[in-house]
């Protein structure tokens, strides 16, 4: 009977997809059981792949005929189980809605579909003097809907900000499978629905087009390195940098270990007995660079950076930050297994958070490394374990959860750039009274009425886990299956 | 308290609640009795929006106006709802530091009524939207439920973004009570530089080669009209022009140096020989008039209504000389860096409504942008459709979230997109 109502479901999206645009055998399926965040799997029901706007619609369509969860995905980059197909349903891949539609430098924004990776319309952009400003980590593989899907930030939202502030619109699929098409000219005749749909993490709406807009590249970079002895001294000169109103473009730490593991993997020249190296980027016309940059090595010399060096071309500055952005990924080479963590505090609590990231660390027996967009007060411990140690697994999550608990007393929250996903989702209830949570679902009944865009994530549900809503067609009894399709959520 | 206009109004009463736990009772009460509640700040733009006919309670938020936090080595500020702009930015210049979203009447103005009404300004090309620097809210929702959405981190992925949603909202999902905004360090210096256009192609033609340069304008102005014609500051509009292009730029003086003599350069090879620079201190009453877009005095009384017209930046200028051909007595304030169209219309009724539907409404739509009402002048009380354009392809989307976050209706009835539920 299961087995009967996916083969009839994966024949529907054949229908419209044709063969190669659905996946359902379940060999197939594996790669699909989860994103970046590796701790939970779970296998989708099927995988399709549309060509467009019209065909996800469609694809919506069918999944609420056959009353399963839809799980949109972008190049599933998550690192908090975004994309993870919770209880089954249709995985719908984005990936296939990859054209840059129109640069338009006169309006100053680009029109792309959601499947496109942010580097590849960096790299349409070369030339333009502009380019698209939101530069996570993951921007080499990450798509653009799956940057405004989560609101993504990366190092140079210091200074430029989130994913959020540079999309002027979008087109999006609906849970009814309804097209809804948004901006790209600011409107004051509604509701700001483009705020509330970037980061809903694919639970109000299916992103399938986005207007962003185009940033004039800074006349001239200064990218430095300081190298401190200690963290605090690194943590302490960052926070005066803000203090003392100089927003530099990018702000980043890193400690002693990532930067030994971002050494062997790409040999950059880092210093292995520097306690910390902040990487600190000025931007901006040639003109004011000089004195920024004097009033900032002052304030790291004033911490004691014992060296404060200048990138001196932009290739070094190109591997600088490649070093940077590459230098998680490095840390597989110290440890079989890692989990990277994504808190965020006032930016003057820095140098406290990561002291006690290092006293969380000391007291569970874990090694943890730092990145951080410091400058945003936005931390990035990394986990290192073995996983095949189930011991140590919960000595990781113990510790993670101690350091999002110490985020949100020193005034934070749990996740700056990340999103929620399922991995945050017990601590929304922390984080937020529940008049603010449900506030957030009222929202979220508004827009999703039936709940069927992937549930599970994001928001705690008001009653315990909503398990018909998280149902895919493997989970569901025959019971469930024969119930009417109505809504699932009151 | 505050200096609002009554008639713009239905009041039947007025409340000030001393804190937020008075908002949450007054909005409480007014539920539960199924009536209309108007939320007042400053009260600068009670005639934005349909002019409500259904008589309610006056909420004053005036008295909420206490600094919660001020970690200034963060640069984020928490304040009550109730603090003036002027307050708001007396407290930030201490510490070298603003909120840098232009506000006209500051003395009055709140930064709830700020956020509620959402409106454009001229160094929002540069700097952005007050809803870019609202973090953290505090809101009294339509049944008397308070709720916080943000927090007080610049960076924050947590749940949905409901600061956004309740920005230019106009107080229909929930009274604001408190808010926590980013904050930026003052720059050191501004400069505006300014010049006469002989016709509206040259402006275009200018704004073009903007695109292309290396400054870093944080403001793109076109003016014209009465207004305009002999300002305080820019002096005579020659005779042969149609109005002014100001560019304005902030900075060190170093850098701010360097954009005027480059934009002087760019405009020269344009043709534009002596352009106007105001600089430091002096263009601060230049930045005063671009913020306020004063209205010109009318002999004869008549009122103005107030449009904005919204549009790509790359169709400002199509959509200004539209309108100074349809009422070459309008004056206009542009931000054509955003492709905002801020007109003064002094017009009958009928005779604007007409313009709206016939005229520019056909012009704007097909290229994507929207017209709206954002005041109109005493004794003037257009329809819904008039003010706000018909009805968009994502109202009933809109409808339900409102039904969610005020089920009675009873938030400013009638006032924004949602049409009265009362008979």
């Amino acid at each position: 009977m299961i087995t009967t109502a996916i083969a009839s479901l994966a024949k529907d999206l054949r229908r419209k997809l044709g063969a190669d645009g659905v996946l359902s055998a379940g060999s197939e399926l594996i790669v699909y059981e989860c994103d970046g965040y590796t701790i939970e799997k779970n296998r989708p029901d099927a995988v399709v792949f549309p060509r467009s706007t019209a065909e996800v619609a469609e694809v919506v369509k069918l999944c609420n005929r056959h009353d399963v969860p839809i799980v949109p995905r972008g190049a599933g980059t998550s690192l908090a189980g975004g994309c993870l197909p919770l209880g089954g349903g249709v995985v719908v891949m984005l990936t296939r809605l990859k054209r840059i539609l129109q640069i338009d430098l006169r309006n100053r924004m680009a029109v792309v579909e959601a499947g496109v990776p942010n580097i590849q319309l960096s790299r349409a952009l070369a030339g333009t003097g502009y380019h698209f400003a939101p530069d996570p980590s993951s921007q080499g593989a990450s798509t653009i809907g799956g940057n405004a899907a989560t609101n993504a930030g990366g190092p140079h939202t210091l200074k430029y900000g989130v994913t959020l502030n540079h999309v002027l619109g979008l087109e999006a699929v609906l849970g009814d499978g309804a097209i809804l098409c948004l901006g790209p000219v600011n409107d004051p005749a509604g509701l700001d629905l483009l705020g509330p749909l970037v980061g809903s993490e694919g639970t109000l709406a299916i992103l399938t087009k986005l207007w962003v807009r185009l940033t004039p590249n800074p006349q001239e970079y200064r990218t430095l390195r300081a190298i401190f002895n200690t963290v605090d001294d690194a943590t302490n000169a960052i926070s005066d940098i803000i203090a003392a109103g100089i927003i530099p473009a990018a702000m980043e730490l890193m400690d002693q270990g990532i930067v030994a593991a971002a050494e062997e993997a790409y040999r950059f020249g880092f210093p292995l007995d520097a306690g910390a190296i902040a990487v600190i980027e000025l931007d901006g016309l040639a003109a004011g660079l000089d004195e920024q940059q004097g009033r900032v090595d002052a304030l790291l010399r004033k911490w004691h950076a014992r060296e404060v060096l200048q990138a001196a071309s932009a290739p070094e500055r190109e591997l600088l930050w490649k070093c940077r952005k590459m230098a998680v990924g490095a840390v597989g080479r110290l440890s079989p297994s890692y989990c990277i963590q994504d808190g965020v505090v006032p930016r003057t609590r820095l140098p406290q958070i990561l002291r006690r990231i290092a006293e969380i660390g000391g007291k569970h027996r874990l090694r943890i490394v730092n990145v951080a967009h410091a400058g945003d007060g936005n931390v990035h411990p990394i986990l290192l374990f073995d996983e095949r140690d189930k011991e140590q697994v919960g000595r990781v999550l113990a510790a993670g959860h101690e350091i999002l608990e110490e985020c949100i007393r020193l005034g934070g929250s749990v996740t700056a750039e990340h999103g929620v996903g399922v991995e945050k989702i017990d601590f929304m209830e922390r984080l937020f009274a529940p008049a603010d949570l449900e506030a957030m679902r009222r929202l979220g009944r508004a827009i999703n009425p039936s709940g069927r865009l992937n549930p599970g994530k994001l928001l705690p549900s008001a009653d315990g886990p909503s398990s018909k809503a998280a149902c895919g067609l493997a989970q569901k009894t025959d019971a469930a299956e024969s119930a009417a399709n109505g809504p699932l959520r009151s | 308290m505050a200096h609002y206009d009554h008639d713009s109004l239905p009041l039947t009463e007025l409340v000030a609640p001393a804190d937020q736990t008075g908002v949450a009772e007054a909005v409480r009460a007014a539920a539960e009795q199924g009536a209309p509640l108007y939320p007042i700040g400053g009260g600068t733009s009670l005639d934005y929006g349909v002019r409500p006919v259904e008589p309610g309670l006056g909420l004053l938020l005036g008295r909420l106006q206490r600094l919660v936090d001020y970690p200034a080595r963060d640069l984020t500020i928490t304040v009550e709802a109730g603090m003036t702009v002027a307050a708001l930015s007396k407290r930030l210049a201490a510490e070298g530091q603003r909120l840098p979203v232009d506000v006209p009447q500051a003395d009055r103005a709140t930064i709830g009524g700020v956020v509620a009404a959402g409106l454009p300004g001229p160094r929002q090309y540069g700097r952005g939207t007050i809803r870019d620097y609202l973090i953290g809210l505090r809101a009294v929702d339509g049944l008397g439920t308070a709720f916080s959405a943000g927090g007080r981190v610049v960076k924050n992925a947590a749940g949905y973004d409901l600061c956004r949603l309740l920005g230019g909202s106009l107080g229909t999902l929930g009274v604001l009570v408190q808010v926590t905004l980013m904050v930026k360090p003052m720059p050191e210096t501004s400069a505006l530089l300014a010049c006469s256009l002989p016709e509206w192609e040259t402006a275009e033609r200018l704004l073009s080669a903007l695109i292309q340069t290396q400054t870093l304008p944080v403001a793109v102005e076109l003016l014209a009209g009465p207004t305009w014609q002999d300002d305080p500051a820019l002096g005579p509009l020659p005779d042969s022009c149609v109005g002014w292009l100001v560019v304005g730029v902030e900075g060190s003086l170093a850098e701010v140096e360097w954009m005027i003599g480059e934009l002087r350069e760019q405009w020269r090879q344009a043709g534009i020989d002596a352009p106007l620079a105001f600089r430091g201190n002096r263009a601060d009453p230049l930045w005063e008039r671009l913020c306020e877009f004063p209205s010109p005095a009318h002999d004869d009384g008549r009122g103005e209504f107030s449009i904005q017209a919204s549009v790509l930046p790359g169709d400002t200028v199509g959509v200004i000389s539209r309108l100074a051909r349809a009422d070459p007595a309008c004056s206009i304030l542009a931000h054509a860096g955003n492709g905002m169209i801020v007109a003064r219309l002094a017009l009958e009724p009928d005779r604007l409504a007409a313009l709206l539907e016939s005229e520019l409404r056909p012009h704007v739509s097909p290229l994507g942008g929207t017209v709206v009402v954002l005041s109109q002048p005493p004794g003037a009380s257009l329809a819904r459709e008039a003010i706000w354009g018909p009805p968009r392809p994502a109202q009933a989307l809109m409808q339900s979230i409102k039904d969610q976050f005020d089920p009675k209706d009873i938030l400013n009835r009638g006032r924004f997109v949602f049409p009265s539920t009362c008979p």
